[in-house]
C-alpha cells in the first residue's frame, strides 16, 4: 500500500514542488499550509511520514512537532524539517521537538526522497 | 522546476509586500518583536525558495539579510535607521533580481556588490564586539581524499533507549551502512527482556559493524547524522595489513559474538594487531621477495582429499545427533552442573558444525572478477555504456558448485549486454538512464541459495519469442500458451533468440545448455521479464549442507522440522479459525497470506487441539502459514535422505533423529509452497 506523507509548509511553490515529487514517486500526499491547519489530517488518518517547515505563521513548526508527538497514533512516525544550514541550533531544538531528522534547503528531488528513505521503509 | 518558477515569483512577491509593510512598521516602532519575525520569516522563505529554483543572487543576498535580522532577534543587533534604509534598498534590489537573476545589467551589478558590502559590515561590527574569534582547524584541505582501495571500519552503534520517540528506525541506518559496502552485522539483542517486562517504545538492541567500504568515514558519519544525540558511536578505521585475511577476522568475531562476547573495539585492535604482527613475521622469515610473498599467501591453504572432509562431516553429524540427546538427558535429570556442560557441549557443536561446513565452502566474491572484466570488454566492443554491480558476492557456496556456474553465467551476462541492455541512444529515446545496468546478486532463502542476474535493458518480447520457436517447429501454431509458458520456451534446445546472430551471444550456445548445466548442480533456472524494464534470470542452488537449523513443531504425535531460516514468524489461532478461513485465507498483522492446514493436507483424522500454531515461512517474496498443532521450539537437524521408496513425494525432504531417538521429518518450504498454492489455484479455479 502507497505510503502517505504530510506536507507542512507556508510556501506554495515549495508544497508543490515537494508534492510534486512525492507524487512521481508514488506516494500519497496530505498537505497543510502551517501547523493549525495540518492538525486537521491528525485525526486517524493513516500518515507514514510528516515533512514540515519549520517558520510558519500562526502554528509554528516546533510546535506542530510537538503536537504530533503528544498524540498517542502519531507517536512514533517519523518527521522531517525543513532548515537552512545556518541554523544550528533551530535543528536542535526541533530534535528537541521530537523530529526525526532535517532536509536542508534548497534541496534536489533526490535528495528529498534520499531523506525520506533515510527514516521511512 | 521550471512549473514551479513563476509559482514562486508570485509568492516572492507577496513576501516582498509583507516585507515592506513590516519595514515601514518597523522604522516606526524599532522596538516591536512581531514586526521583526515576520521580516526575518519573509527573508528565510526568499532565501530558501530563491534557492530551490535557482535564483542564486537572492539567495546569497537573502542570506546576509536573513542573518542580520536573525540578530536583530536575539538581540545582537539595534534596529537603526541604517538598517531601515539598507532594507528598503535590499527590497527594491531583490525585485530587480526576481526579473532577471541570471542577466544583470553593469548597474544593478554594482548595486549588488554594493549593497551585500554594506550588509556585511553592519553583520561584522556586530560580530567582531560579541564573537570569539573562531580558529579555523576544519580547513577543507584536511578532509581526507577518496580512498582508492576499500577500508575497513569498525562501527558501534547503540541507541539510546528512547530513540524511538524520535520516530527514528535504527535499523533503516544498519541497512544504510550496509548498503555503503561490504558489510558484516552483528546484532545484540541480549538485552531485550521477557515478554512481560517489555516496553514496547524502548530500543534494547545495539549494533556492531565491520564495513568494507570506498566510502570516507565522514560519509559514514553522515549516516548517523539524524541521532549522533541520541546513540553512542564508535566509528573506527581498522588497519588490516594485506597479510591479514578479512576471513580470519569474521571468523573470529563470530565466534566471540556466538560466545556473547560485546566486540569491544579495543579487543578487535589487539587482535589485529596481534595477529598481523604474527603474520608479518611468517613471511619475514619466509622472504622478503615480493613474488615469493605471493605463493607463501596460497600455500595459507592446504589440499585435503574430499573423502577426508566427508568422513569429517559425518562424525560432526553424529556428535549432534548424540549431543542433542545429552540435552535431553540433562534437562530430564535436571542437574545444575550437567545443564550447563550440556549447554556449552551444545554451543561447541554448533561452532565445530558451522567450521566444518565452512571448509568446502568458497564466496561467490571469487568469480566477480572475470564477469567485471566481461562487461568491461564486451561493452567497449558493443559501443554500450554498461555498470556492473554486484550484490552480497560474500555470499557462499561450495566450490564445485561455483565452478560449475562461471560458463553458465558467462553466458546469461553475454545475453544481457548484448540482446537486454540498449545502445544510449535507444536508453535516452526510451526515456531511460543512457548507462544500462547488469546485477549480479546472491543470497541465501531458506535451504538455497540465489544467484540474480538482472539487467535494466529492453526486456524479453514474448511474441518474437513464439514466432522464432514457431519458425523452428518447436510449438505449434495453434497452441495457446501463457506469458510464463511462452517465456521457458527459450530454454528449449535448438531455440536461439538473436534476430540477428551476433558474434558474442549468438555463438550456437543456447540458453538450453544454460539450463542443463545448472540442472547438473542439481539447480533450477527461471527467467523474468518485462518490457523496457529489464529481465532477471533466477539461478537457485542447494545448499550442499547435511545439517541444518530447524524449527521443530508438532502434528498428531508426529514430530516435522521447517528450515529455520525460511520461518519468519509462528502465530497463534483458533482452531475454529483456522477451519473457517475463508479462501485458506489469515489475517496476520498487516495482510491476509495464504496458508496450508497441514492436518488437512496430511490426511490426518484426529481430534485437533483448540489452540493452534501458524509457522509463516518466507521463501523469496512469497510469505505462506503453515498451520501445525505445537511449535516445540529451535533443533538443529541432522538430515538424512529418506531413501528410494519416498522419492514421488515432494514436501518432505529429508528426516533428522530427536534426541531421544525418534524421527522427524523435515519439510522443504519451497515445495510445500509451490504444491499447495498449486492447489487452492486449483481449487478456485
Amino acid at each position: 500500500m502507497a505510503k502517505t506523507i504530510l506536507i507542512v509548509d507556508d510556501s506554495e511553490s515549495i508544497r508543490e514542488v515537494v508534492n510534486f515529487t512525492l507524487e512521481k514517486e508514488g506516494y500519497n500526499v496530505l498537505v497543510g499550509v502551517d501547523g493549525s491547519d495540518a492538525q486537521k489530517h491528525l485525526n486517524g488518518t493513516k500518515i507514514d511520514l510528516i515533512i514540515t517547515d519549520l517558520h510558519m505563521p500562526v502554528m509554528d513548526g516546533i510546535e506542530f512537532i510537538k503536537a504530533v508527538r503528544v498524540n498517542e497514533i502519531y507517536k512514533m512516525i517519523p518527521i522531517l524539517f525543513l532548515t537552512t544550514e545556518s541554523q544550528n541550533e533551530k535543528k536542535m531544538e526541533a530534535k528537541e521537538a521530537g523530529a526525526t531528522g532535517w532536509i536542508i534547503k534548497p534541496f534536489l528531488p533526490a535528495k528529498l526522497i534520499a531523506a525520506i528513505q533515510k527514516v521511512m521503509i | 522546476m521550471e512549473q514551479f518558477k513563476s509559482k514562486f515569483i508570485e509568492e516572492a512577491l507577496d513576501l516582498i509586500q509583507d516585507l515592506e509593510k513590516s519595514s515601514l512598521e518597523l522604522s516606526a516602532d524599532p522596538m516591536n518583536k512581531k514586526h521583526i519575525e515576520v521580516i526575518f520569516r519573509a527573508m528565510h522563505s526568499l532565501k530558501g525558495g530563491s534557492a530551490m529554483f535557482g535564483f542564486n543572487k537572492i539567495d546569497a543576498f537573502t542570506h546576509q539579510l536573513e542573518a542580520a535580522y536573525d540578530m536583530v532577534r536575539a538581540g545582537k543587533l539595534m534596529v537603526s535607521d541604517e538598517l531601515i534604509d539598507l532594507t528598503f534598498k535590499s527590497i527594491d534590489h531583490i525585485k530587480v533580481l526576481l526579473s532577471d537573476d541570471d542577466n544583470l545589467s553593469q548597474n544593478s551589478l554594482r548595486n549588488h556588490d554594493f549593497l551585500l558590502n554594506e550588509i556585511r559590515q553592519i553583520i561584522n561590527i556586530e560580530k567582531k564586539n560579541s564573537d570569539t574569534p573562531t580558529t579555523s582547524n576544519n580547513s577543507a584541505s584536511d578532509a581526507p581524499l577518496a580512498p582508492e582501495k576499500p577500508k575497513h571500519y569498525y562501527i558501534q552503534f547503540i541507541p539510546k533507549p528512547d530513540i524511538f520517540k524520535n520516530g527514528t528506525n535504527p535499523i533503516l541506518i544498519v541497512n544504510e551502512l550496509a548498503c555503503m559496502g561490504t558489510a558484516k552485522v552483528y546484532t545484540f539483542t541480549s538485552e531485550i527482556p521477557e515478554l512481560e517486562k517489555l516496553n514496547v517504545l524502548t530500543c534494547y538492541t545495539h549494533w556492531v559493524i565491520l564495513l568494507s567500504t570506498l566510502s570516507t568515514i565522514d560519509e559514514i558519519r553522515d549516516v548517523f547524522i539524524f541521532v549522533d544525540l541520541d546513540c553512542e558511536l564508535v566509528i573506527k578505521e581498522i588497519e588490516v595489513l594485506d597479510s591479514l585475511k578479512n576471513g580470519q577476522l569474521f571468523q573470529m568475531l563470530d565466534n566471540s559474538f556466538s560466545n556473547g562476547e560485546k566486540l569491544e573495539l579495543e579487543g578487535i585492535e589487539k587482535w589485529v594487531q596481534e595477529t598481523s604482527k604474527q603474520n608479518q613475521s611468517g613471511n619475514e622469515l619466509a622472504a622478503a621477495d615480493s613474488t615469493y610473498k605471493k605463493t607463501e599467501q596460497s600455500i595459507s591453504s592446504i589440499r585435503v582429499s574430499s573423502d577426508k572432509l566427508d568422513e569429517l562431516i559425518n562424525l560432526v553429524s553424529e556428535l549432534v545427533t548424540r549431543q542433542a540427546g545429552l540435552s535431553l538427558i540433562s534437562e530430564s535429570i535436571n542437574n545444575k552442573d550437567l545443564i550447563t556442560i550440556a549447554e556449552d557441549i551444545e554451543k561447541i557443536s554448533r561452532r565445530l558444525r558451522d567450521n566444518t561446513f565452512g571448509i568446502r565452502l568458497i564466496p561467490v566474491e571469487n568469480m566477480v572478477t572475470r564477469f567485471q572484466r566481461l562487461v568491461r570488454e564486451l561493452s567497449h566492443e558493443l559501443n554500450k555504456d554498461i555498470a556492473f554491480q554486484t550484490e552480497g558476492t560474500e555470499t557462499e557456496l561450495d566450490k564445485s558448485i561455483i565452478e560449475g556456474l562461471i560458463d553458465p553465467l558467462m553466458h546469461i551476462i553475454r545475453n544481457s549486454i548484448d540482446h537486454g541492455i540498449e545502445t544510449t541512444e535507444e536508453r535516452k529515446k526510451s526515456g531511460k538512464a543512457a548507462k544500462g545496468k547488469i546485477l549480479l546478486k546472491a543470497f541465501y532463502s531458506g535451504a538455497n541459495v540465489y544467484i540474480q542476474v538482472s539487467d535494466d535493458g529492453k526486456g524479453i518480447d514474448t511474441r518474437s519469442v513464439f514466432k522464432h520457436a514457431l519458425k523452428k517447429g518447436l510449438v505449434k501454431e495453434d497452441v495457446e500458451l501463457s506469458e510464463k509458458e511462452l517465456l521457458n520456451l527459450i530454454f528449449l534446445p535448438g531455440f536461439t533468440t538473436a534476430e540477428n546472430i551476433t558474434k558474442v551471444s549468438g555463438r550456437g550456445v543456447g540458453m538450453d545448455v544454460v539450463k542443463r548445466k545448472i540442472s547438473d548442480l542439481r539447480g533450477e533456472v527461471s527467467l523474468q521479464t518485462k518490457k523496457n524494464e529489464g529481465t532477471t534470470i533466477t539461478i537457485k542452488l542447494p545448499l550442499t549442507l547435511s545439517i541444518i537449523d530447524g524449527l521443530l513443531v508438532k502434528i498428531n504425535h508426529v514430530f516435522y522440522v521447517i528450515p529455520l531460516a525460511s520461518v519468519s514468524k509462528c502465530f497463534e489461532f483458533k482452531h475454529d479459525q483456522l477451519i473457517n478461513a475463508v479462501n485458506n485465507l489469515i489475517f496476520i498483522n498487516d495482510g491476509h497470506i495464504p496458508f496450508a492446514y497441514l492436518r488437512k493436507e496430511f490426511n490426518i483424522e484426529t481430534v485437533s487441539p483448540e489452540i493452534e500454531q501458524v509457522v509463516v515461512i518466507e521463501y523469496g517474496d512469497t510469505r505462506f502459514g503453515l498451520a501445525v498443532d505445537e511449535v516445540i521450539g529451535e533443533y538443529q537437524a541432522v538430515l538424512k535422505s529418506l531413501g528410494r521408496m519416498f522419492t514421488s513425494q515432494d514436501v518432505i525432504s529429508g528426516a533428522t533423529i530427536l534426541g531421544d531417538g525418534t524421527v522427524a521429518l523435515v519439510m522443504d518450504p519451497a515445495k510445500i509452497i509451490s504444491q499447495f498454492t498449486y492447489i487452492s489455484e486449483e481449487v478456485l479455479n
